[in-house]
């Protein structure tokens, strides 16, 4: 019975791609170039880190394992997180559930169908960026493909197992928590206590760890070096795996591989054992609405104090109602608040030593904070159209405009996005004693970005509407959250490009060996113009004129 | 009050909807039927705005829907075939949304909105979230959002669908209501008797053709078939009456 499900899936997806007109595969084929750019671009940063690495003399091979033992732990722990989200609306809420648990198919058999496509949709894209990576290593340590091979059989039971971790914690939440009230609550305390243990890890500086002039003597820093990184988790297992293909040990390999396989085969019958006799309580539970009685004073909007119209006050006044009553959001809230801190952290803790030095990175923050930004972006900004779903009929058959819809959605993202910004921006100037023209420059084009990034949320998720999803991550990681995040990715490169010129001015007069071109500054800052120009204007219009066109 | 010119819409080579032409008039209810594809979903998202025509036009109004949508739109009110609605939203804020939506002005909500959560028996629910609502709750709710805007012209797609036999009783009294002040109304329905004792005049389409149009007298004429009902003059018209061959694979 799982073969016809799967099947089924088969054939959506053939048949979805055999449906494709001559545009949509020319549209498809540009971005799936992109794509692959954006792959490479990894890869080429991958590689030039890796190189470094090998340069260095004893310990550089050391040092690259070490460092993808690290990689494949924030790989698992983001693949756990990601999964916790995506079972959630798959394992309990998607559409179909209704036709297969009426159909005479056994529980266990949509357990494993549903949580298949779970644990897919929480792990193939992090499990993609591996490829650069793993391609880098292959390129500096000169190995061939049987290495790619031996990665390839490795990965899928890492991905798998790292999954499982967020499906069994969402199964056993849902089934001993069957009321829709304690179990918001459960999952908000089970968001903080992650967020709390994240930053506690990251308050413990392990930063320390690989810094040599941190531990007292070599032989502390070579066995640091040596010991694994978490030895009990998958992570350490695909790392071992990976060094001992890429020494030639492939028996070595083989024993790593063969327990991945086999607690990811264990750990899954687990899971579907367990399922046979929780799930339909917990989904049970899942369908029944959160009775809490909430009176609705009819008066005046808190919106319409400071919105003009008054459909442009509702829009957002319902924006805010259903996104705050959704408890799926709040621990996407305190993650963020806690990579914030953490984000803090992590500059005050920066080892920079001059106040040039300290400039700098206040400048090159615009990069970083940008990167981060982004992702929020991808996460709130760009799913914000698709998010209407199925509801979609009441917005469009009312009588506003489609240019007012996605004003609405660009003001309700750019107040959290600007506030994280400017936070960013300012703290991050204030911890680095930044002095006052980088510290000016970088703040306006942190709050540039910010806005330019809520501008290209809307537009594109606009380009690429999808009314009929089930959750959250399917809309992220389409084409179209692929395409966005390069898009703002390029974007961020670009705007460090463009304002590299007037901070490479300032620093020469600093130091006295140059002066202010005019005519440089007032290029770059049409540059700057004529960049933000294109990212505000040309992904908006080309939204806004699908999402009219959208059938 | 509702007019359709040539109104035509293809999905590539398929043509779902041709050359459709109709006018229902202020006060009429017009009830438009037609076997499952027969491209009536596709007409009534034309008509509302959800779809855009690859030929001909509509007015609402005199307003055209491509050309002035919001005009077009703010003197209609759809009710679609399955009545979605914001899930984290109570009965009462959906109500409010929509009033806010359509200008209808405060002191007229707060008055109107308890008014209607009554009529349709909503109101021990009115501040519960929607995603508790059964499916014929959450239609009773869009009809409620309609009529606090009280538009001109009223699109609806199946509008008995999951109702009860006393609320589908109460929406065929508010229709009657409605047309008796002058509301234009199109219906698509299922239901042949619905048709039979509410509408005007009837719309059979099929294969993305109007095939027959007019009052019941009128179609009793065109399927030569005077002495039978509706059903048996759609069956006709559709070619429905075959289906006893169809029995023959049980």
């Amino acid at each position: 019975m799982l073969a016809t499900l799967l099947r089924r899936r088969a054939l959506t997806f053939t048949n979805t791609i055999g449906a494709w007109t001559g545009y949509e595969w020319a549209r498809n084929a540009a971005f799936g170039s992109a794509g692959l750019g954006l792959l490479y671009g990894l890869h080429f940063g991958f590689w030039r880190l890796l190189k470094y690495l090998a340069t260095v003399e004893l310990i550089g091979v050391l040092l690259t394992w070490k460092l993808t033992a690290m990689l494949l732990l924030m790989t698992l722990s983001m693949v756990v997180v990601s999964s916790l989200l995506t079972a959630l609306t798959t394992l309990f809420y998607s559409y179909d559930l209704k036709f297969l648990l009426k159909a005479p198919v056994s529980l266990r058999t949509v357990f494993l169908d549903k949580s298949l496509e779970s644990a897919f949709f929480a792990s193939w894209m992090i499990g993609l960026i591996l490829v650069p990576y793993v391609a880098a290593i292959m390129r500096v340590q000169h190995l061939g493909l049987a290495f790619f091979a031996g990665f390839l059989v490795a990965v899928p039971p890492f991905l798998l197992l790292a999954a499982s971790f967020g499906i069994g914690f969402t199964l056993l939440l849902l089934y001993l928590f069957p009321s829709s009230r304690t179990r918001d609550v459960v999952w908000v305390f089970s968001s903080l206590s992650l967020t709390v243990t994240y930053g506690l890890v990251r308050f413990a500086e392990p930063e320390k760890l690989i810094r040599p002039d941190a531990l007292k003597v070599v032989a502390e820093y070579l066995n640091f070096l040596q010991a694994p990184t978490a030895p009990y988790l998958p992570s350490w297992w695909l790392a071992e795996a990976l060094r001992m293909a890429a020494g030639g040990n492939w028996s070595g390999w083989a024993v790593r591989v063969g327990g991945l396989w086999a607690a990811a085969f264990a750990v899954y019958a687990g899971l579907v054992a367990l399922a046979g006799k929780i799930y339909f309580i917990g989904y049970s539970g899942a369908q029944e609405g959160a009775l809490r009685r909430r009176e609705h004073r009819f008066t005046r909007l808190p919106e319409q104090f400071f919105l003009k119209t008054r459909t442009s006050a509702a829009l957002l006044w319902k924006e805010r109602t259903t996104f705050f009553r959704d408890v799926k959001h709040w621990s996407q809230i305190l993650l963020i608040i806690g990579l914030v801190f953490v984000y803090l952290f992590s500059i005050r803790r920066l080892p920079l030593d001059s106040a040039e030095l300290r400039s700098l990175v206040s400048f090159l923050n615009v990069g970083t904070a940008g990167f981060v930004l982004s992702a929020l972006g991808l996460r709130f900004t760009f799913p914000a159209i698709s998010l209407e779903g199925r509801s979609w009929w009441v917005l469009r058959s009312a009588p506003i405009d489609i240019g007012g819809i996605m004003r609405e959605k660009f003001l309700f993202s750019a107040v959290p996005i600007v506030a994280i910004s400017t936070t960013l921006a300012l703290m991050t100037n204030w911890i680095l004693e930044a002095d006052r023209f980088t510290s000016w420059l970088s703040f306006f084009a942190l709050l540039t970005v910010g806005l330019a990034i809520c501008a290209m949320g809307v537009g594109f998720g606009a380009l690429f509407p999808n009314f009929l999803v089930e959750n959250i991550h399917q809309i992220e990681s389409s084409v179209g959250g692929f395409v966005f995040m390069a898009a703002c990715l390029f974007y961020v490169g670009l705007t460090i490009a463009v304002l590299a010129a007037p901070m490479q001015m300032h620093f020469a007069v600093r130091f006295g060996t140059g002066v202010w071109h005019p005519g440089v500054a007032a290029f770059s800052a049409g540059g700057w113009l004529l960049l933000n120009l294109v990212a505000f204007v040309v992904p908006w219009q080309l939204g806004r004129r699908a999402l009219e066109n959208h059938e | 009050m509702i007019r359709l010119e040539g109104l035509g819409k293809s999905f590539g080579t398929h043509k779902a909807v041709v050359d459709l032409n109709l006018e229902v008039k202020p006060g009429e209810i017009f009830g438009f039927l037609g076997p499952n594809g027969a491209g009536k979903t596709t007409t009534v998202k034309m008509m509302t705005g959800l779809l855009k025509p690859t030929t001909g036009r509509v007015l609402v109004g005199g307003q055209d829907m491509v050309l002035d949508p919001i005009a077009a739109k703010r003197a209609m009110g759809l009710v679609p075939d399955e009545p979605f609605v914001y899930p984290k939203l109570t009965g009462a804020e959906y109500l409010r949304f929509i009033g806010e939506l359509y200008g209808v002005a405060l002191p007229d909500m707060k008055k109107r909105v308890p008014e209607l959560l009554e009529m349709f028996e909503l109101s021990p629910w009115g501040g519960e979230l929607l995603e508790s609502y059964s499916h014929g709750m959450r239609q009773k709710l869009v009809l409620a959002g309609i009529l606090l805007h009280d538009p001109k012209v009223l699109v609806l797609d199946e509008p008995m669908v999951g109702l009860d036999p006393k609320s589908g009783r109460l929406v065929k009294d508010i229709f009657l209501k409605l047309a008796q002040r002058g509301t234009a109304i199109f219906m698509c329905t299922h239901v042949l008797e619905i048709a039979e004792k509410l509408c005007d005049r009837i719309g059979i389409m099929i294969g993305g053709k109007m095939i027959a149009c007019g009052t019941l007298s009128e179609l009793h004429a065109q399927s030569k078939k005077e002495d039978k009902d509706l059903e048996s003059i759609f069956l006709s018209l559709t070619g429905g009456a075959e289906y006893s061959t169809l029995l023959k694979y049980l």
